[in-house]
C-alpha cells in the first residue's frame, strides 16, 4: 500500500509542475524555466522547514510566492522574445538558478549537528514530514489536496474572462492586441503564476525527498514540465493529469520490469500517443464525449 | 500364486519409486524462500555498475544455495532469491523503488549505486529505530555502491559495506611520498557536479594529500556531462605539479586523461578516484590511464576473491571496487539470518527485517573478500585495500597493505 501511496504523492508533484506550464503555454509560449521555479520552491521551503522550523504549509506558500516573484521579474524581459528564442532564454534561466544552488552554501549548527544547503552536495535531511508523524497517506492526501486546489482555481480561471485572454493571446496575438489585450501584461500575468505553482510543488517535492540537490533541477525536469501539458492536451487542466499518469504510473512505474528495454519503449510509446492523439491525451474530442457521457446528450460534437 | 507374484513385481518397484521420488521431496517441503531485494542503476550513464552488482548478488546467492542454504530460525533450510530493481540513478525513483520492495516479501534490500540516490532514500527511513513519533519507512537497507562519506548516519536502517576513501587516501598518499620523496606537487581534477567526485576531492583527497606533506597547487573543475577538457587541461599543463589526482568517474576520467595525452601533460604520478578502478576505465582509455594508481577494496588477491570473480563473470558481470561488496553483503546477511533466528515467512516478515536490523547493527567485525572488515557504529565499514595500477590494458596490484 505504501508504494502506491507514494506513486499517488509523485504523480500529484508532477501534475503540479505541469500545470505550472500549462498555465504559460495558453499563452503560445513555452517555457523551460519551470524546473528553475520548482527548485526555488524547493529550497526555500525546505530551509524553512529545517532551519528555521516553519511548518510546511507557510514554508511552501513563502517558496510559491518567491517562485513567482521571480517569474515575475524574468517574465518581462524573456517574453520580449516569441517561440525558440523563449525556450533557450528560459532554459538559460533555469541553467542559473541550478547553479546558483550548485554554489550556494547556508549552513548552521542544529542540536550539534550541521544543516542546511551544501552546494554540489544538496540539502539533506528535510524530514519535516516522518519527523512531525505524517503517515505515507496522510502526505498523499495532502499533495493531493493541493493538487485539486491548484486544478479548482485554473479550471475556474480558464471559464472566466482571464482564461478567455490568455486562450486568446495564445491562438493570435495580433487579434488578441488588436482587441484591446496587453500582451505583456497577459504573459508577464500568466509566467507569474505558473512560477508560483511551480514553487508549490518544489516545496512538496523537497520534503517527499527528504534530500535535494541541483541535479534533481535540470533540463530533464524542465523538459518533463512542458512535456505533461504537450502530451496531455491543452483543451483543459485533467489533460495534463492525464499526461503524468502516463509518463509517471505507466511508462516509469509500470514498465520498470523491462529494464533497459524501458527507455527505448518510453519515448516510442510517447511518439505514438502523439501520433495517435496529436492534440493530447485528452483533447477537446475526448472532453466533449465525457460532457456527452456524464450530461446524457448522446454524440459530442467534435 | 502366480497372481501374487506377479502383483508383488508391480507393487514391489512402485513403493520403491516411489520412495526415490519421495526421499527428495522430503527436504524440499521443508525448505523456504529467503527473498533479498537489489536495486540500483541499471540503465543510463552509470548502468554497468547496476548491471554488474545484480549479477554478483546472484552469483552470491546460487553459490550460498549449491553450499547448503541459509539455516532459518525453525532449522528450516532457506534458499536465497534475488529479485533486483533498476531506479536509473535517479532519486524520485529510487524511493519509489524501495517503498515497492517494502510491499514485497524481501527481508532486506541492496542497493542502491548512486549516492544522489542514497542520500534522499537514506532521508524517508526511521531515523532512530523504535521512534513511533517517526514515520519513516522500517526496511533495512544495506548498500553496497554509494560510496559519498557518511551517509549511514542518516538513519539507523541503513547500513553500507562501502570502501572508507578518508582511510584509505590517507594511507595512500603517506605511502606514495614514502616510495616518492621528490615529489613534493599535487594538482587536482575534480567532476565537480558530482556529488561522490566532488566530496571525495574536497574532503578527502585535497586534505590527505595536504597532510601527506604535498602543496596543493589547485584544481580544474569539469562537470559529469562534459566532453571538453582543454580549459581544464591547460591549466594542469601551466600548474606543472608532480602528481596529478584525479576525482572523477570512468566516462570522464578518460576524457581528461585523453585531453593531457593531446596537450602532452605527463605528470609523475598519477592518482584515480576509487570509482575508476574499473573496467570502463580500461575499455575507455587504457593506454592514457598507463599507470595511474587507486586505491581499491577489491582485487582478485585472494582465493575468496578470485572465486567470487569467476563466479560473477559466469553470470555476466564483472567484480570489481563496487559490486564485489555484494557478494560480501549477501554472505554478511546469511550470518545474520542465521544468527538472529529469521524465520522467513510471511507472517513473520515485520519482526524478520528489524531482526535483521538488529543483526547488522551488533556486528562489529564481518569477513570480507580481502579480509575482515571493520563495522562501525554509524553503520559504516572500514575495509581491507591494495593500491592497484593500470598496467598493459589490466589493473595490476601496485602495494598491497594487507601484507
Amino acid at each position: 500500500m505504501d508504494f502506491y501511496l507514494g506513486l499517488a504523492q509523485i504523480i500529484g508533484v508532477h501534475t503540479i509542475l505541469g500545470l505550472s506550464a500549462y498555465v504559460v503555454m495558453l499563452t503560445g509560449q513555452l517555457s523551460l524555466a519551470q524546473a528553475g521555479f520548482f527548485a526555488i520552491g524547493a529550497y526555500v521551503a525546505g530551509m524553512l522547514t529545517v532551519l528555521a522550523g516553519f511548518h510546511i504549509v507557510p514554508a511552501m506558500l513563502v517558496g510559491a510566492v518567491l517562485a513567482g516573484l521571480m517569474a515575475f521579474i524574468v517574465g518581462f524581459p524573456a517574453l520580449r522574445v516569441k517561440g525558440l528564442m523563449l525556450v533557450i532564454a528560459t532554459l538559460a534561466f533555469g541553467e542559473f538558478v541550478r547553479l546558483f544552488f550548485f554554489n550556494f552554501d547556508y549552513q548552521i549548527s542544529k542540536g550539534g549537528i550541521t544543516v542546511g544547503p551544501l552546494g554540489g552536495e544538496g540539502f539533506r535531511q528535510i524530514r519535516f514530514f516522518p519527523e512531525n508523524g505524517w503517515t505515507s497517506l496522510d502526505v498523499m492526501l495532502f499533495v493531493w489536496a493541493v493538487v485539486i486546489i491548484v486544478m479548482a482555481a485554473l479550471w475556474w480561471m480558464d471559464r472566466s474572462r482571464a482564461g478567455a485572454v490568455l486562450r486568446a493571446v495564445g491562438e493570435d496575438e495580433l487579434a488578441a492586441q488588436s482587441a484591446g489585450i496587453n500582451l505583456t501584461v497577459v504573459k508577464v500575468a500568466a509566467m507569474t503564476a505558473g512560477g508560483f505553482i511551480a514553487g508549490l510543488g518544489g516545496g512538496i517535492y523537497a520534503h517527499y525527498t527528504t534530500h535535494i540537490e541541483h541535479l534533481n533541477f535540470g533540463v530533464i525536469l524542465a523538459t518533463f514540465a512542458i512535456a505533461y501539458p504537450i502530451l496531455g492536451g491543452l483543451s483543459n487542466v485533467f489533460g495534463t493529469l492525464v499526461a503524468v499518469i502516463f509518463i509517471q504510473g505507466v511508462l516509469v512505474e509500470g514498465l520498470r520490469f523491462m529494464g533497459d528495454w524501458r527507455n527505448l519503449l518510453f519515448g516510442a510509446l510517447i511518439v505514438l500517443a502523439m501520433n495517435v492523439r496529436p492534440r493530447g491525451l485528452f483533447d477537446e474530442r475526448a472532453t466533449a464525449l465525457l460532457k456527452g457521457l456524464f450530461t446524457g446528450r448522446g454524440h459530442a460534437r467534435t | 500364486m502366480q497372481r501374487k507374484l506377479s502383483a508383488l513385481t508391480i507393487v514391489g518397484p512402485a513403493i520403491a519409486a516411489a520412495g526415490l521420488l519421495a526421499a527428495p521431496l522430503q527436504p524440499l517441503a521443508m525448505e523456504r524462500t529467503v527473498h533479498i531485494a537489489g536495486f540500483g542503476a541499471k540503465s543510463g550513464v552509470v548502468r554497468s555498475f547496476g548491471v554488474n552488482t545484480e549479477a554478483v548478488m546472484l552469483a552470491a546467492a546460487k553459490h550460498i544455495n549449491e553450499s547448503g542454504g541459509v539455516k532459518l530460525g525453525d532449522g528450516t533450510t532457506g534458499k536465497i532469491k534475488v529479485s533486483f530493481y533498476d531506479d536509473r540513478c535517479n532519486a524520485e525513483e529510487g524511493i519509489s523503488v524501495l517503498r515497492r520492495i517494502a510491499t514485497t516479501e524481501a527481508l532486506v534490500a541492496v542497493g542502491p549505486t548512486c549516492s544522489n540516490v542514497a542520500e534522499p532514500l537514506f532521508g524517508i527511513l526511521q531515523k532512530k529505530v523504535g521512534d513511533d513519533k517517526d514515520t519513516g519507512l522500517q526496511f533495512p537497507v544495506f548498500t553496497d555502491t554509494a560510496i559519498k562519506g557518511g551517509l549511514a548516519k542518516i538513519s539507523e536502517w541503513a547500513f553500507r559495506n562501502v570502501p572508507n576513501e578518508m582511510e584509505m587516501y590517507r594511507q595512500m598518499f603517506k605511502w606514495i611520498k614514502a616510495q616518492n620523496p621528490d615529489l613534493k606537487t599535487v594538482f587536482g581534477g575534480v567532476e565537480e557536479d558530482f556529488a561522490h567526485s566532488r566530496f571525495t576531492w574536497y574532503k578527502v583527497m585535497k586534505t590527505r594529500s595536504g597532510d601527506a606533506g604535498y602543496e596543493v597547487l589547485g584544481e580544474a573543475k569539469w562537470l559529469l556531462a562534459d566532453t571538453n577538457f582543454t580549459t581544464q587541461v591547460r591549466k594542469m599543463r601551466k600548474a606543472k605539479a608532480d602528481v596529478v589526482a584525479i576525482s572523477a568517474h570512468p566516462f570522464t576520467t578518460c576524457g581528461v586523461l585523453k585531453e593531457m595525452q593531446r596537450q602532452r601533460v605527463k605528470p609523475k604520478l598519477l592518482v584515480g578516484l576509487t570509482s575508476s578502478s574499473s573496467l570502463e576505465t580500461l575499455q575507455g582509455c587504457a593506454k592514457q590511464a598507463e599507470g595511474i594508481i587507486i586505491p581499491t577494496s577489491f582485487a582478485p588477491v585472494t582465493p575468496a576473491a578470485k572465486m567470487a570473480a569467476e563466479a560473477a563473470a559466469k553470470l555476466g558481470g564483472s567484480a570489481d571496487l563496487h559490486s564485489a561488496a555484494a557478494w560480501e553483503i549477501v554472505n554478511i546477511l546469511k550470518g545474520v539470518i542465521e544468527g538472529q533466528k529469521v524465520m522467513a515467512k510471511a507472517d513473520t516478515l515485520k519482526a524478520d527485517r528489524r531482526k535483521i536490523r538488529d543483526g547488522l547493527a551488533n556486528l562489529k567485525t564481518t569477513g570480507g573478500l580481502l579480509g575482515k572488515i571493520q563495522r562501525t557504529d554509524e553503520g559504516e565499514a572500514v575495509k581491507p585495500y591494495v593500491y592497484v595500477h593500470a598496467k598493459a590494458g589490466e589493473w595490476a596490484v601496485l602495494h598491497n597493505p594487507i601484507k
